[in-house]
């Protein structure tokens, strides 16, 4: 039998006869309910509406019981296969104990679902990984509502996920468990990093490096937070980490190049752009390494040298207007005006793009860093989730109780 | 005997050489033509005035002029002056006159004017101020030249033109249209630019850009403002900012344009994704004549510090602070809104005030291109008015 840990004390549950009653509504009902997103911000009401039926208070234990109850029908969705059912019923849960006005709440509910996560995890700790997966995909989604004056949810859901990470490799405390939880915890900071939620996505990168040194896209999370943090010497040393680790890794390269420019290392940074921009590969890595390059040209006062660069650039990208006022800019400095006043004619003439820039995909926090890990994830929750329906599979006290209150 | 006949032929022998050598022909051997004036290669524009000189012993019946082959005068005694109108037309021009002698011999001489070449225009630069004169809050609009005072670098010039705002105007609309501008945002933009096309008047021409981190629409220059509404209608708000890029491109877009230029920037924030720095920006509004309104949607009363991966917080504020000093630089204003519905009255307004604008014109008399900046002053004569322009140039 394996002991888990809990880390948080469990408060006792107070009387609560508004919460208790919408969440007996929300078990009653929900079993009827089809297969669909849920957006529990949109109508909050639906769930803490009183109930006709059964009304009066319930007791501290019945509470927990109901939230127990639910919490498990709801995992067995998840195990189930049933997504959206899963994550919006849990959405939906959480959002009618949980409220920022009552610190409390984050509490109770933080005791019923630990209970089952006791009792699951207890049966078998595998099934800690789609249980963790099933609140990382909530988190995702409170962030994309943008649950605004829910902050103690979104504090709560991403609390979970982390336990739940962190739980798992230090209750299995194999290279394996390790990598998932290092990954789960890559792909939280990367949703935290999307949202420009730098600080807490730094904890995460710093926890999953912990657990494998050898996760880039934590340390690329990480370095991505240092540069924007303005802490260059720290985003060199990481990209230095990754480079050495992945060194076809261009976009490294490139945030290598350009935090050591930032550092007075001039020649380093021309160096490893002038790399980027002849590879092979035409992208938007490339296409990046040539307008910064021609600008650190630029800087050193080396116009000729800044034009023959984005001549190549423009050759190799002829449909980007940027590089072409980028020429520009460099030829009227260098005093051919009627050349740059040409070539800016020219950009009048092309066809609008439609994808990101280059610059944007820079200063953005791309799915694609964190894909490797999110697949990587997806298939080893996939793989537990007939675990997890076989621990639900034994009724537990609070099932009962929560049938013998619906009675 | 001898001795002098040598003379005589190495002197003839000179006579014939050196007018062949400065584009003279001779017909005659005691006769010559020179063009005392335009020199050779300079060009022509406008009245002009060539002077001829012919000498020898024979007399002269008449001397012609002739332009590109055509007679352009006819004089029958010295001092041998012509007079004509060149016309405007920046070209090389063919000057021959003709000196036609008692014996009914002729003789020759040719001379070339050159175009200018454009980047010796900065040489012979008008420049102009568009002065915007607030008494209260109405404008002055019953002033006139002798009012105003115009100092570059201190030194007083003399005003060549004068006029008011009803001169043509060419414009870009530089429309901010990322991500955050969806929606009610992007309508009302779309309404504040019809409202400007609205107010255009025959000779005005008009582009639109349409910019995030990217070109998203872009027009020619073109008096049709269907074509112009057109490309308003069909476009969609979506990523980052760069300013920087875009407002660089309309500068550079408008610079070969003649008369008044103005670019109008609408954006609801500051440049976040753009590769030419703002002091790019900076110098080139300095070293153009065009004007840069800013209409700040929500902009408030202060600008609101950020970092990306670009820039600093710090690196940030400077652009912000450097592309206001390049609209206030430029003669134009910031116009700060705060809601949509406020657009269509902003365009209207920086329309009206166009039109009151005073245009004032004078060569600097201190032209070096040394790149350095020239300060301008313009003084009012009148108690109680606020004056509004262009605070210099840098001489380039």
């Amino acid at each position: 039998m394996i002991s888990i840990r809990v880390r948080i004390p469990h408060p006792r549950l107070p009387s609560c006869s508004g919460t208790a009653a919408a969440i007996i509504l929300l078990c009653l009902g929900s079993a009827a309910r089809a297969q669909e997103p849920v957006d529990p911000f949109a109508n909050p009401g639906a769930v803490t509406a009183a109930p006709s039926q059964p009304s009066g208070r319930l007791s501290k234990r019945d509470m927990q019981d109901a939230v127990q109850n639910k919490y498990r029908q709801i995992l067995a969705a998840w195990a189930g296969g049933q997504t959206e059912r899963a994550a919006g019923d849990l959405m939906t849960l959480e959002t009618s104990v949980v409220h920022d006005d009552d610190p409390g709440s984050r509490k109770r509910l933080l005791k019923a679902e630990e209970a089952i996560i006791h009792e699951i995890g207890g049966a078998n700790m595998e099934t800690l990984v789609p249980i963790a997966m099933l609140h990382h995909e909530v988190y995702r989604r409170y962030l994309q509502h943008g649950a605004k004056g829910r902050s103690l949810l979104l504090v709560h859901s991403r609390g979970m996920t982390r336990d739940l990470a962190m739980l798992y490799k230090e209750q299995s405390g194999s290279q394996g468990a390790a990598m998932v939880s290092s990954r789960i915890l890559t792909s939280l900071g990367g949703l935290l990093q999307q949202y420009a939620q730098q600080l807490p996505a730094a904890e995460m990168f710093y926890r999953a490096m912990d657990m494998d040194p050898r996760n880039t896209a934590a340390m690329m999370g990480l370095a991505i937070v240092y540069e924007k943090n303005s802490q260059y010497q720290s985003a060199v040393d990481m990209l230095n980490k990754i480079v050495a680790a992945d060194p076809a890794y261009g976009e490294a390269r490139l945030r290598l190049a350009l935090n050591q420019k930032r550092l007075g290392r001039t020649d380093e940074a021309q160096k490893g752009l002038q790399e980027l921009a002849d590879a092979r590969e035409a992208n938007w890595v490339t296409s990046l390494a040539a307008q910064e390059l021609a600008r650190l040209l630029c800087e050193k006062s080396n116009l000729g040298g800044a034009q023959k660069v984005l001549e190549a650039a423009v050759r190799r990208f002829p449909e980007d207007p940027r590089l072409v006022v980028e020429l520009s800019s460099v030829l009227d400095r260098k005093g051919e005006v009627r050349t740059a006043q040409a070539l800016m004619e020219k950009v009048v003439t092309m066809k609008p793009t439609t994808e990101d820039s280059s610059r944007l995909l820079y200063n953005t926090t791309r799915q694609e860093t964190f894909a490797e890990a999110r697949r990587f994830l997806d298939e080893n929750a996939h793989s537990r989730l007939s675990l997890l329906a076989e621990a639900l599979s034994v009724p537990n006290h609070a099932t009962i109780a929560a049938e013998r209150v619906g009675s | 005997m001898r001795r002098p006949l040598r003379g005589s032929v190495l002197v003839l022998a000179l006579l014939a050489l050196v007018p062949a050598l400065i584009g003279v022909t001779v017909a005659h051997a005691a006769t010559g033509v020179y063009i005392e004036s335009p020199p050779e290669g300079s060009p022509i524009f406008g009245p002009t005035e060539v002077k001829v000189q012919v000498s020898g012993d024979e007399a002269v019946t008449q001397v012609e002029l002739f332009v590109n082959g055509k007679l352009m005068g006819t004089a029958a005694k010295a001092p041998y002056t012509f007079r004509f109108d060149a016309g405007d037309e920046n070209v090389k021009r063919d000057l021959k006159i003709v000196a036609h002698m008692v014996s009914g011999s002729t003789a020759i001489a040719t001379r070339t004017s050159q175009p200018v070449q454009i980047d010796d225009t900065m040489d012979l630069r008008l420049q102009q101020l568009f002065v915007t004169v607030t008494r209260g809050e109405q404008r002055a609009l019953d002033l006139g030249q002798d009012d105003f005072r115009i100092a570059d670098n201190g030194k007083e010039q003399k005003i060549v033109t004068f006029g008011k705002g009803e001169l043509p105007l060419t414009a870009v609309l530089l429309l901010d249209t990322s991500e955050s501008m969806q929606g009610e945002r992007l309508e009302g933009v779309r309404r504040g630019a019809t409202a400007f096309l609205q107010g255009m008047k025959p000779l005005d021409e008009a582009a639109v850009l349409m910019f995030s981190d990217r070109l998203l629409k872009i027009t020619p220059f073109s008096e049709d403002k269907a074509v112009i509404a057109r490309a308003l209608a069909n476009t969609q708000a979506a990523g980052g900012t760069a300013v920087n890029d875009f407002l660089y491109m309309s500068l550079k877009l408008l610079e070969p344009r003649l008369g008044r230029r103005v670019v109008i920037l609408l954006s609801d924030g500051s440049d976040v994704h753009s590769v030419v720095p703002m002091s790019d920006v900076l110098w080139k509004t300095r070293t153009g004549q065009a004007m840069i309104y800013w209409i700040q949607l929500e902009g408030g009363e202060k600008h609101h510090s950020y970092a990306s991966a670009w820039r600093n917080s710090k690196e940030n504020d400077k652009e912000y602070d450097s592309l206001e000093k390049a609209v206030v630089e430029s003669g134009g204003r910031i116009q700060r809104i705060d809601k949509v519905t406020e657009l269509e009255g902003a365009f209207r307004g920086i329309l009206q005030e166009l039109r009151e604008q005073y245009v004032i014109g004078y060569y600097p008399n201190d032209v070096r291109k040394d790149g350095r900046w020239h300060d301008i002053r313009v003084g009012v004569d009148h108690f109680g008015v606020k004056v509004r322009s262009r605070d210099g140039y840098v001489d380039f």
